[in-house]
Formats: C-alpha cells, structure tokens, sequence
C-alpha cells in the first residue's frame, strides 16, 4: 500500500458488484470533471465571428438551436462518463466508461454540420472503434491472470503480477479513446462555432490518461 | 485449461493483426468501418475465452458498446456522404418467397430457442422471426408485437422484484425472467428484421 499513486482510499463503497472508491487523486480528477460539466449546463454557446482582414466588416456564423442542443447533451453526457470512469473501482467499469466517453466524444464532433468536420468525426470514430478492441482485451487478460477486476483486490497486492501486456493493451485502448483533440483540433473545432462544449472532449481525454495511469501503476 | 486459454489468445491476436492490416491497407471508408466491425467481434473472443459467467456478463456490454460505435459511424457516414432516404424493402427473391424451406427454418429456429431460453434462445428464436419475415413481403401488424414485447419486458422486471423482496420464491422468478426475456428477445428482435426503412407515420 506505499507505492500507490493515487494514495490510500479514503472511501470505499461495495454495492454488489459495483465499486466506487476515492482517494485525494481520484477526488480531485472527480472534481474536475464535476465543475466542467456544471460549467457546460449553465454555459450559453458563444457565436463565432470572423472579422474580414484589413475593413470594418465582420460576419456572424448561424447554427441552429437544435445543433446546439444536441451537443450540450453529448458534452453532459461526456461529463457523466468521465465522471464514472474517475471514480470506479472496478476496471471493466472504467474501459466501458471510457469507451462512453470515445462515443460522445464523436457526438460532440459529429453534430458540425460541415464536410471536414463529418470527415474527421469519421476518422476520429474509427480510431474510436479500434481501440475498443485492446481496451477490452486488455480487462479481459486482466480478469484471466488475477481472477477479480476490482482495483481494491489489486492494491491489496495478493493477487497475482498483472502481465505487462494487459497494461499496455489498457493504455493503448485508452490512447485511441483519448484521441478526440487530435481530431478536433484537425477540423479547427475549437475555433468552429459553439465553442464551449468541444473543451469537454479535451478535458474528458486528459482525466481518462491521467486515470488509467493509476490504474496501470495498482497491480 | 491456462494452455487453451494461451493458444486462444494467440489465435485472436493473430487474427487481430490480419485484420489490422487489411485495415492499413483499405481505402474506402465503409470498408474500414466494416473491416472494424469484423475486428471487434474477434477481440470480443479474447472475452469469450475466459469461459466464465462473469465473461458471459462481459460480452453484452462490450457488444453493445460495438453495436451502439457502430450506429453512431454509420449515422455519421450517411451525413457525411449525403445518403439519404433509401428503404429496404427485404429480400426480393422469388424462389424463398414461395416455397415453404424459410417456415420450416424458422419454425426449426424458434423451437430451438425455446429450448435454449433466456437471452440466447431469445436471440436465436428471434433470428428465426426474422429470417420469415424478410422472405415474405406481406406486412403484418406490428402493433400486437410491440405490446407483447412491452409486456414481456415488464414480467422481466416483476421477476427481478420478487428475485430481491420474496427471495423464497426464487423459482417462479427464474421462470418468469427467461420467459419475458425470452419473450422480448424474440419480439424485439422480430420488429428489428420488419421495421428497417420504413417510414413511420
């Protein structure tokens, strides 16, 4: 129990064959991933503007409302999934969470109404789908080698030596997960109208890289 | 049991690879999407091969998580392409339409999976019904079959209620889930085979 990364759990909470627990790192990246989502509820979307280099004129772009809408949703939606994969304890939770927060992430991206965007959204969800593959394969070798998929199991330290294969398929899975500001950073999405809510994908990428890294340093 | 379970990792993982690069190799976008979808149902053998119950409740979830990456990209692909508004209209061919083998494999179908019961007989019997309905053109109601799948959808659930507050009548709980969700399997997966493409008024 010394060399944990996230520290001592301070709450653990069994209900069936679900796990939760907290320790100072998983709360803070829960906090985090709470205060954004507030953030988004309340947010009103902004409007983008190009101003026409070297005049006065400016143009306002128009989206609908119902594009907005739907992208509000998929940005909570994304919150949420970050949210459960911050403070699960059981590591299939957390690949299925995570494979949540690849699925709204696309959502987010999908709902611009552009070419380039689709195109990306596209690419972005094949990457998605691929690292659906090691992700649960990797949980899956989990469970074969130590028997149990619960975090806490795993810090006790009596289980047997997760094989690095496991590991590295997790953080593969994740990776490819993770990958949504890659691919709205190629279709200039955080320039795109509506800004607000595309920040949910970066931020739900960084808190699932930053979990898994505790994930993979417990067995 | 450990030797099995490492050649049938190895199996998958070399089947893995052959797809990965067909995948490096494909152009087209549908046929990546597709050529992805045939990789995700190998790593789901990766699962599969741990041979427990706890693998079998690990298979839904990953298969759904598939299924639902996999609407969402076709969704996307249809924006993205301008496809719109082409309706199925099931399988035009004359020879299943008249003669009499699509009833008896469904009728062969359907029995079967009400021996297996439960979510696979479901699946299965399901795959019969579908399998009748699209060599057939008729139109049936499908009224009667959502309600008979809403129905079994609710002694499903009255089932997991008496499983957690009457404990000792267990076996009539376990009767009535496999039933209903035999039931709904069957229902929902029958109205999934008859309702693509058609417009809903």
């Amino acid at each position: 129990m010394i060399d944990l990364v996230g520290g001592v759990p301070l709450f653990v909470l069994e209900f069936g064959d679900e796990l939760v627990y907290f320790t100072p790192y998983t709360i803070t990246l829960f906090l985090l991933a709470l205060t954004f989502t507030v953030l988004v509820l309340i947010s009103r979307p902004e409007r983008q503007i190009d101003i026409a280099f070297g005049s006065d004129a400016y143009r306002a772009k128009e989206i609908s409302v119902d594009e907005m809408r739907f992208r509000r949703l998929m940005a909570i939606a994304c919150g949420l999934a970050t949210m459960g994969a911050m403070v699960t304890g059981d590591i299939f939770n957390f690949t299925l969470f995570t494979a949540m927060v690849g699925i709204t992430n696309v959502g987010i991206v999908a709902a611009v109404k552009s070419k380039h965007v689709q195109d990306a959204a596209y690419q972005y969800g094949l990457v998605a789908l691929a690292a659906t593959v090691p992700l649960f394969a990797g949980a899956a070798i989990y469970a074969a080698v130590t028997g149990s998929l619960s975090m806490i199991e795993l810090m006790k330290g009596t289980v047997p030596a997760v094989p690095l294969i496991a590991k590295g398929m997790l953080v593969l899975g994740v990776i490819g997960e993770g990958m949504a500001p890659f691919y709205a950073a190629k279709a200039e999405m955080f320039r795109a109208p509506g800004a607000p809510y595309v920040i949910m994908c970066s931020l739900s990428s960084l808190l699932i890289f930053l979990r898994v890294v505790e994930i993979v340093m417990l067995g | 049991m450990w030797e099995q379970y490492s050649y049938g990792i190895l199996v998958v993982m070399v089947a893995g690879v052959i797809a990965f690069l067909a995948l490096a190799r494909e152009r087209d976008d549908l046929h990546k999407l597709l050529l992805l979808d045939l990789v995700e149902i190998v790593g789901l053998g990766m699962i599969a091969l741990l041979g427990t119950d706890l693998a079998e409740a690990l298979i839904l979830p990953g298969l759904t998580v598939g299924i639902a990456e996999l609407l969402a990209l076709s969704q996307i692909y249809c924006t993205k392409e301008g496809i719109r508004d082409r309706p199925v209209r099931g399988l035009n061919i004359e020879v299943i339409a008249k003669a009499d083998a699509p009833l008896i494999l469904s009728i062969f179908l359907v029995a079967y999976g009400m021996v297996l019961s439960g979510f696979t007989g479901g699946g299965v019997a399901g795959l019969g019904l579908v399998f009748l309905f699209i060599s057939r053109t008729y139109r049936e109601d499908l009224n009667l079959l959502e309600m008979a799948s809403g129905i079994s959808w609710a002694l499903w659930i009255f089932a997991f209620f008496v499983f957690m507050f009457l404990p000792q009548y267990w076996f009539v709980a376990l009767m009535g889930a496999a039933i209903g969700i035999l039931l709904k399997v069957t229902v929902k997966m029958s109205l999934v085979g008859t309702m693509w493409g058609e417009q809903h008024d």
